[in-house]
Parts: structure tokens; sequence; C-alpha cells
């Protein structure tokens, strides 16, 4: 599909910024949102090609907006849904009942 | 922080939260094992990395036979050397010479060879390098503090499928009889993916 | 399929998942064969970047066959198709904006997304 990740060619970007001695994970969700991607292929409900897909279809505004472990989420809950092993109100569901959780603890 | 990036300290508000209610509900439903979710984290976290490629690397600068190997077949080279798997079965190494310097890119996500290199860094997987690369890849080397003469050819590689590719840097001057130990350790990540050159033997005092 | 446990993961990564799939007859084109990418524009997965479309190439190595991604991402059917490393010149590509006009990118390319050069 023409969307926001077919990006060779385009201007605007600025300067690449290299960080020196960059760690492989820079925040725990990324390394949960890594192994879970791979953990859910795992179960072969999913291809490569069909996961690449699943990040290409998000808005390409909201692609150039985010980082790159955003875009993995972004996949793996589509892929989660379509595919029947999880519905979008159970998720918005657990996310309240975490965020609920957080609040009274903090 | 300029236009296209995100700081990757500040995710979208809600991200964190969705990360830990995927995982609960997978981990829940029994469709996910925590155990095997902290294997893959520590495997590309602590025991895959570039410095498998610096060891490919460092072979092929020590032995003609093993470089031709590389050249010919790379997958089986490195597959003989310990190095295969996800995200590296079928990989194409790419020999840098004084008229010829390549250079690695996946415009349309991130694909990297993870067996000899590890994950991808941010850079690499991010809008200013996979937009920049094909279109300007002498702008890119320089800012990587690279610069090439007009008579070297520049080719970008551009991983669009499932082949995955190492650069083969030139070995350095100053480096007769070393072992391939100490070769290594002169290879840098960058320099394996095409937008940075071997580290150079310090000058004898 | 079983639930990933943590005892298969090591076997799971070293094994990987390669898309080579066995020769299945000749391919179409050959090395030096100047070829051009096709101007197409699914709304599915594809894996021929927009930069590419309508750009004049030539065949510089075939890989051999490979799972045609196309495909495998609408119904994961296994098509198998040659793909092949093409080298575009930048002036090709990037016109008189080109910075250096004789560097070049090689872009590996399936079989259905090139057709030969005009």
């Amino acid at each position: 599909m023409n969307g926001a990740h077919d990006l060779g060619g385009m201007h605007g970007f600025g300067p690449i910024e290299a960080e020196p001695d960059e760690p492989v994970f820079h925040a725990e969700w990324e390394r949960r949102a890594f192994a879970l991607t791979l953990a859910m292929g795992a179960h072969g409900a999913w291809n490569i090609d069909m996961s690449r897909y699943a990040r290409e279809r998000m808005a390409p505004g909201a692609y150039l907006a985010t980082s790159y472990y955003e875009h993995w989420l972004h996949g793996l809950e589509l892929l989660l849904v379509e595919k029947g092993f999880l519905t979008r109100q159970e998720i918005d569901r657990r996310m309240a009942e975490i965020a609920a959780q957080e609040a009274q603890e903090a | 922080m300029s236009a296209g990036q995100h700081d990757h300290d500040a995710p979208l508000p809600e991200t964190v939260l969705r990360v830990k209610a995927l995982e609960s509900l997978l981990v829940e439903k029994g469709l996910v094992d925590p155990a095997a979710l902290d294997v893959l984290i520590d495997t590309y976290e602590t025991k895959v990395g570039p410095r498998n490629g610096a060891r490919v690397v460092a072979r092929a600068w020590a032995d003609p036979a093993y470089r031709r190997r590389l050249l010919e077949d790379a997958s089986a080279a490195i597959a003989d050397m310990g190095f295969c798997g996800r995200q590296g079965e079928d990989m194409v190494v790419v020999e840098n010479t004084d008229r010829v310097h390549n250079m690695v890119v996946c415009t349309l996500c991130s694909c990297y060879p993870w067996p000899v290199l590890g994950l991808p860094p941010v850079w690499y997987k991010s809008a200013p390098y996979r937009a920049r690369a094909v279109a300007d890849p002498r702008g890119v080397l320089a800012e990587f503090g690279v610069t090439l003469g007009d008579d070297v050819e520049i080719r970008v590689w551009d991983s669009t499928a499932e082949v995955r590719y190492l650069v083969l840097p030139q070995r350095p001057a100053d480096t007769d009889g070393w072992s391939e130990e100490r070769l290594a350790e002169l290879v840098t990540r960058d320099s394996m993916i095409g937008v940075g050159l071997p580290a150079r033997p310090p000058q004898a005092a | 399929m079983p639930v990933l446990t943590a005892d298969r993961v090591e076997e799971m990564l070293r094994r990987g998942t390669s898309a080579r799939l066995p020769e299945n007859g000749p391919p179409r084109f050959r090395r030096g064969e100047r070829v051009v990418a096709r101007n197409i524009n699914p709304v599915t997965h594809t894996r021929v970047p927009r930069y590419l479309r309508g750009r004049v190439g030539t065949i510089e190595r075939c890989h051999g066959v490979f799972i045609f991604p196309d495909a495998h991402a609408h119904d994961g059917t296994k098509e198998p198709q040659q793909l092949y490393s093409v080298r575009f010149e930048a002036a090709e590509l990037w016109g008189p904006d080109a910075p250096v006009a004789t560097d070049a990118v090689y872009v590996d390319l399936f079989e259905p997304y090139l057709a030969p050069a005009p």
C-alpha cells in the first residue's frame, strides 16, 4: 500500500541523530512490545508479511509522529483483534482497570 | 527535535498502559508464557549483537578462503561460525573496495541482519535515514563523519525482501599479522551497515 | 500451535523462518537485462517502493525463489516467485537533482514487480 512507511526519497525529516552507545531498548514497555510480538507470532496465526501490513495500515500522520515500537504495538493490537485473540472492548476495559489500580496505588 | 522525529522517551500517553493491558490479557488467557518473554528480551539485549558480525569480518580479513566463501554463500559461511536464524536466514555479504562503498537500509521498515548485528539502532529504523539513504548517501555518510572520493561508487542496498545484507569493510592498514580477536576489535557496527569505516590501529608512539 | 515456552525460544530463533522456496523453473530475467519496475499501486501489501515505480534498472543477480509477500500478507498463500537484485542509477531515480548521478541503489524485487524495459 502507498503508506507513510514508504519513505525512500522523502524530504524534510532533518538530521539522522544517531545516539552514541544507545541501549537495545529505551524503556520497559519497548521490551514488552518486542517480546509480545514475537511470542504471539509463534502461534502461526499470522506471518511476517501480515505483520508488516498491519503496521503499514497505521494512519500516516500517526505513523510519522510515533516511534518504532509504537508501530509494532499498533500492528500487534490490530492483528490480535483481526485474528480473534482479543476484542477492543477487552483491551479498553483492561486499560481502564490498570489505570484505576495505578491511580489508587499512587 | 526535528520534524518527523519522535522522542522515544515520551510515547503516546496511553502506550505504556496499552502494553500492560495486552500483556496482562495474553498471559491471563494462557496465550503467552511470561518466562518466554524474558528469554526473548534477554537474547537480544545481552546475547546477540554486532560482536558476532565483527568476528565474521575479522575472519574474512585474516583468511582469504573464508572471505571467498563469505562472498559466494554468506548464509553458509556465517552459519559455520554459529550465527544463524531469525532475520538472517538468507544472507548476502557485500564487499567494500577502493572503488566501491556499500551501505544498507530498509526504506520500507527496518529489515536488518539480526544474527550478526543484533537489533537495529533507532536511527536505522527512523524516517531521516530511511528517506535519505537511497537519495543522498553521501550526505548521510557526511553526517556520520565519512567522506569518500568522487572515484568511489556508492551502492545503497534497500532490503525490500527477506535477503539480509552485511557490509564487509576494507581491512585497515598496519594490521599485518594481527589475530582475528584483535582485528575484530576494529570492526564497528556502523562499518558493517556501511555508514562508517572500521577503526584504525592506534599510531605507534 | 502451542504457546511458546521459554525452553523453546532459543531453538525457534536459531531455526528462523526462511522465506526461500525450491526452484521452480528458469527465472524470466537474466543478469545484465534491463527491466522496469511496474507502476502498481495496490492498497494491499507490496514490497516495491514508490520511488522505483516506472524506473528502469539492470538485473544484478537472481536470488532464487522466495515466498511472494503480496500474496502471503493477503491470505497466507506461499506463492513462489523469483527474486532479483536490481541496480538503479541515481540519475534514473532522482533525475537532475541526484546529488551524484553515478551512485546506485540495489533493490530486491520480485518478478511480478518487473517488466522488460521498453
